[in-house]
């Protein structure tokens, strides 16, 4: 079984998934995510990968199974992530994950039995990672991110979390970063070689990975994750850009950020939207904000102008 | 004295934009206000007496009116990027600068959007509900594809909570018998409205008359004016001369051009008849089941774009095939994602067009001349 999963909303807790980073692929759409698009590309070129799965959150994955329908050989899921975060959303979530389950043992014929196991694991690993973030001010941020990113390509019970990572420059004005799934870890280093550090972000792979409740294998599992993946730190997709403003402010109020990066690939709405009240957002509070656009999973255009004087300018 | 189906239609009209006028000039409307998206269960707000203002129709009518580069222009300077939804970034620039040709709406009390259509109406109503910090609703429907039950399970218990929620805000009781009275309408405004759009294929009109008049399946669906309006109207058209057919037929697949004054290439289309549109489908909604929140629910998380694939593409195939078009032509819409997908497995001569339907500047007109025209030469060759 060898699905790739794009976003943080597949419950890990269910099934192993390889965890979508980045591909160059043939598949272009004009006006559609980047990072979309190559993640089609890998479903459909990819022959290491037999399984797709991916959630109905923006506009680009929605649409995603009819760029999908001639791949018929491979197992294809949608996952349907509710756009609120009430009891009603908890109980529908709950059981389209039970769905998911269902469908993965149907065509792969196996049977899902591990889940409490995997939850204990999902736990002992979010601990290590959120340790991990506690001490990000000190630590090189592109290996922080490139370690959960190798982790997140293996199986769950293989993945262990990087503690040894080296050490960044004491001095360097702090900077927080907001995003999506960040593809391109050059960017972190190029941030970084600019002079500034990043103390804090709200990325899928970093604290939205670990920020929502633990969970207690003895309750019932699947309200469980239902919970946890509605209560994660917010992404746009889910509709609630209060909730996404009041938290990145107090972590960027509480960590003294001087500037923030808002990183984000082209054609994706929600954060384009999130962006334009974000940015107000931070002119009412006087910190600076600079968009860095990236038009595909593996961009890496010459992106140390904007920083370099972004950082002149904190 | 009877109304004719044009007086009918200034009453409706009238009645929508009532408040904008008063409100225009420093009168705060008598009812609660709800902005609402185009797929928003309308009937439970006016069963509760609340006014509801459709953003998307209003944009619309800014592009009709020639006014939205301006109001696109601004948005970018609020930080709202141009490659999102024309429709949000010309509201956006409008409420920015306080410029609309029928004045300014009233400001929301609450703020609903739906996701049946698209998820980019839900991340704009965001936007919204920072601008009026007023409370924001968001209706989850996760579509045909979704288990039935559980579906259905969660789509009412949240139109339940609307309807609590809306009982708070207009200080009204909700009346089921008023609600189902309301949905009866909408079920005979589709009716009525089924029969119009069948004459598009058989008679001499242009496909401006429907887009225009679709309008009001739209902001009044529930109103009884609106089944009056429609039924009159499919009388008046079936007077109309029957329709040239030594013309090749094609198939209006997208949105219509809302700034171009006849909402299609007309200019480029003169010798061509326009027998179908999927746009003229969306709003004939499907209220099945025998009691109020199973006629809602199917109504509202079956809409179009929130059937699978396959639906899609038996739906629009069985509408290409009746309107008897030989041809069709694909908006890819920069605003809209989400439709240009249907037409992906439909099999007769495509033109694609890469246009927005509210941004007049965004297509390169002599290639989609060349793309026509390529079109119309395989369609009178086949």
């Amino acid at each position: 079984m060898k699905i790739l999963s794009l976003s943080g909303f597949i419950p890990e807790e269910i099934c192993d998934t390889i965890r979508f980073i980045g591909y160059q692929g043939e598949e272009k759409i004009s006006h559609y995510c980047g990072y979309a698009a190559d993640y089609i590309s890998q479903v459909l070129e990819d022959d290491s990968i037999d399984g797709a799965v991916f959630p109905k959150s923006c506009d680009s994955c929605r649409i995603m199974g009819s760029y999908l329908s001639n791949c018929k050989e491979k197992f294809l899921y949608q996952f349907g992530v509710p756009a609120r975060q009430d009891g009603a959303a908890e109980t529908y979530l709950a059981a389209e994950i039970q769905q998911y389950q269902k469908a993965v043992e149907g065509y792969y014929k196996v049977s899902i039995t591990d889940i409490p196991q995997r939850i204990q694991k999902v736990n002992e690993r979010n601990k290590e990672l959120i340790s991990l973030y506690e001490n990000i001010e000190n630590i090189s941020y592109k290996f922080y991110l490139k370690s959960i990113h190798d982790m997140l390509q293996k199986p769950l019970y293989e993945q262990t979390v990087l503690s040894e990572l080296p050490d960044k420059p004491a001095n360097g004005k702090p900077i927080y970063l907001v995003g999506s799934f960040l593809s391109n870890t050059e960017l972190a280093a190029t941030i970084e070689n600019a002079g500034m550090k990043i103390v804090g972000d709200n990325l899928t792979e970093s604290k939205r990975l670990f920020s929502g409740p633990k969970l207690d294998p003895s309750n019932d599992i699947y309200m469980d994750i239902a919970a946890k993946i509605l209560h994660n730190h917010l992404s746009p997709t889910q509709n609630n850009f209060r909730c996404i403003l009041k938290n990145d402010l107090e972590e960027i109020k509480y960590k003294n950020v001087q500037g923030v990066i808002f990183a984000t690939q082209k054609y994706c709405e929600p954060y384009d939207y999130l962006f334009s009240i974000y940015k107000k957002m931070l002119d009412e509070q006087g910190i600076p904000v600079l968009q860095v656009v990236m038009s595909n999973s593996t961009d890496n255009r010459k992106l140390e102008f904007a920083v370099e004087a972004f950082a002149d300018i904190l | 004295m009877a109304l004719s189906s044009t007086q009918l239609q200034a009453k409706l009209m009238r009645e929508y934009y009532k408040d904008f006028s008063k409100y225009s000039r420093g009168k705060p409307p008598q009812k609660k206000v709800a902005w609402v998206t185009a797929f928003t269960p309308v009937e439970i707000l006016e069963a509760l007496d609340i006014s509801y203002f459709y953003p998307e129709s209003y944009a619309a009518v800014i592009a009709a009116s020639g006014k939205e580069q301006t109001l696109l222009e601004e948005s970018e300077k609020q930080f709202l990027c141009r490659d999102c939804c024309s429709y949000a970034c010309c509201i956006e620039g409008s409420l920015t600068l306080k410029e609309a040709p029928r004045g300014m709406p009233p400001k929301p009390d609450v703020l609903i959007a739906t996701n049946n259509q698209c998820n980019t109406l839900p991340n704009w109503w965001n936007i919204l509900a920072q601008k009026y910090k007023v409370p924001l609703i968001i209706l989850d429907y996760p579509g045909e594809a979704a288990n039935l039950e559980f579906a259905y399970d969660y789509v009412t218990k949240q139109h339940k909570e609307l309807i609590v929620q809306m009982e708070q805000l207009s200080g009204n009781k909700l009346d089921l018998e008023c609600l189902m009275e309301l949905i009866e309408h909408s079920q005979k405004s589709v009716e009525s409205w089924n029969q119009v759009i069948e004459l598009l294929p058989h008679r001499e009109i242009s496909p401006t008359l429907f887009f225009d008049a679709i309008s009001f399946l739209i902001t009044s669906r529930c109103k009884p004016e609106t089944v009056e309006l429609y039924t009159l109207l499919a009388q008046e058209l079936l007077e109309f001369p029957l329709a040239d057919l030594s013309k090749p037929a094609l198939f209006w697949l997208g949105y219509p051009l809302w700034y171009h004054p006849k909402r299609y290439l007309q200019e480029l289309l003169e010798n061509c008849r326009i027998v179908g549109s999927n746009y003229i489908t969306w709003w004939s909604l499907e209220y099945l089941g025998d009691e109020p929140f199973q006629k809602l629910f199917y109504a509202y998380n079956n809409t179009f774009l929130n059937l699978t694939q396959e639906t899609k593409r038996k739906k629009l195939t069985g509408c290409i095939q009746r309107s008897g078009a030989a041809g069709t032509i694909v908006l890819h819409n920069k605003s809209c994602k989400c439709d240009f997908v249907s037409a992906c497995d439909i099999n007769i001569p495509q033109a694609e067009l890469e246009i927005d339907m509210l941004d007049r500047t965004f297509v390169n007109i002599t290639k989609a001349a060349q793309q026509i025209e390529l079109l119309i030469e395989s369609v009178c060759t086949v």
